[in-house]
């Protein structure tokens, strides 16, 4: 268990030490939409946490660093239930079809 | 390569929606079959790992930057089946959470990233052709991983190319090259990144490894 947590600290360290490192061009679909002068449409959704950061928070860094610790902890929290779910031992809905 | 909503023709999004839970469907079942329950940890700190991962972008030349996808990453860690469902989450919380890569081209994203990105596990195994070098491993996932981007860049320009936003840009003709030269420097940024982590890990971890296992054993279907 220890271990987990171990590793979960360390990907949160990770992203303290290099969030500010982070290269803030554009990535080669945006650079390719860019060269044929193609603009993104405002999204129709917006997320709650556009371009990884949190409106409420003005300093970048600790902006940038909220809302890339809960997207990890989203997505450890949402591949934990899937993980959970599909490798059950339990009788499934499909079982109890019969 | 996230494809944000308005780059792709909602036909091509249908599209890629109905190969991509095809693709899913085929993943999920494999993962019930034959995967134990005290996998979940793997699963899901490595999934964390990479959405941390993919927000760190590096710069390449002329302006551009790229990040590490992690597909193959995820699936000589997981295996192909689960790398794909790993990919999907982090994919699925980008577009939900971040508006990284928009919700109705959430399936040619995850077509191009997680589905290519597990699949690239069958290339390893094809190059490595059952030898137990180290060597041999380290180029088979720096090839695989450089293609698994090269093959999602293709796969999205054909999706993009399609589109009437990029029709009068001159469709495939252009965006096919284009989104092949740039992610033909970002992908040694990931195939680099890739072998380095992997063969670090097989160094220290090499049990936590499942696709490894699997890469090793001649699977029984």
């Amino acid at each position: 268990m220890k271990k987990y947590f171990a590793a979960i600290a360390l990907i949160l360290v990770f992203l303290a030490i290099f969030t500010p490192f982070a290269s803030s061009s554009p990535d080669g679909l945006e650079k390719v939409a860019e060269t044929f002068g193609i603009d993104e449409h405002e999204p129709v959704w917006k997320g709650i946490m556009p371009d990884y950061s949190v409106e409420a928070v003005a300093n970048p860094y600790a902006s940038t660093l909220l809302a890339g610790v809960s997207g990890t902890l989203l997505v450890l929290f949402a591949a934990f239930i899937l993980g959970t779910a599909i490798t059950s031992k339990k009788p499934t809905a499909s079982s109890d079809k019969q | 390569m996230h494809i944000p909503d308005g780059f792709i023709n909602p036909a091509t999004a249908a599209l890629m929606f109905a190969v991509t839970i095809a693709f899913l469907a085929w993943s999920w079942k494999k993962v019930k079959a034959t995967y134990p329950s005290s996998f979940v940890a793997l699963l899901a700190i490595s999934s964390a790992f990479i959405f941390a991962a993919q927000m760190i972008n590096f710069p390449i030349v002329y302006g551009t930057s790229g990040h590490l996808v992690g597909g193959t990453f995820l699936a000589v860690l997981l295996g192909p089946y689960a790398a794909m469902l790993s990919m999907t989450i982090v994919l699925l919380m980008q577009a939900l959470f971040f508006a990284d890569g928009g919700l109705l081209a959430l399936g040619a994203n995850v077509f191009n990233m997680a589905i290519i990105g597990g699949l690239s596990f069958f290339l390893i195994k094809l190059l490595r052709r059952n030898s137990n070098s180290n060597k041999r491993f380290a180029s088979s996932v720096f090839i695989a991983s450089w293609f698994s981007v090269m093959l999602g860049a293709l796969a999205c320009a054909l999706q993009i190319g399609f589109s009437e936003t990029f029709a009068n840009a001159g469709g495939i003709m252009v965006t096919v090259p284009a989104m092949l030269f740039w992610h033909a420097i970002i992908g040694l940024g990931e195939a680099a990144i890739t072998t380095t982590l992997l063969t670090s890990l097989q160094r220290l971890q090499p049990t936590i490894m499942g696709g490894l296992a699997l890469l090793k054993t001649r699977v029984k279907q």
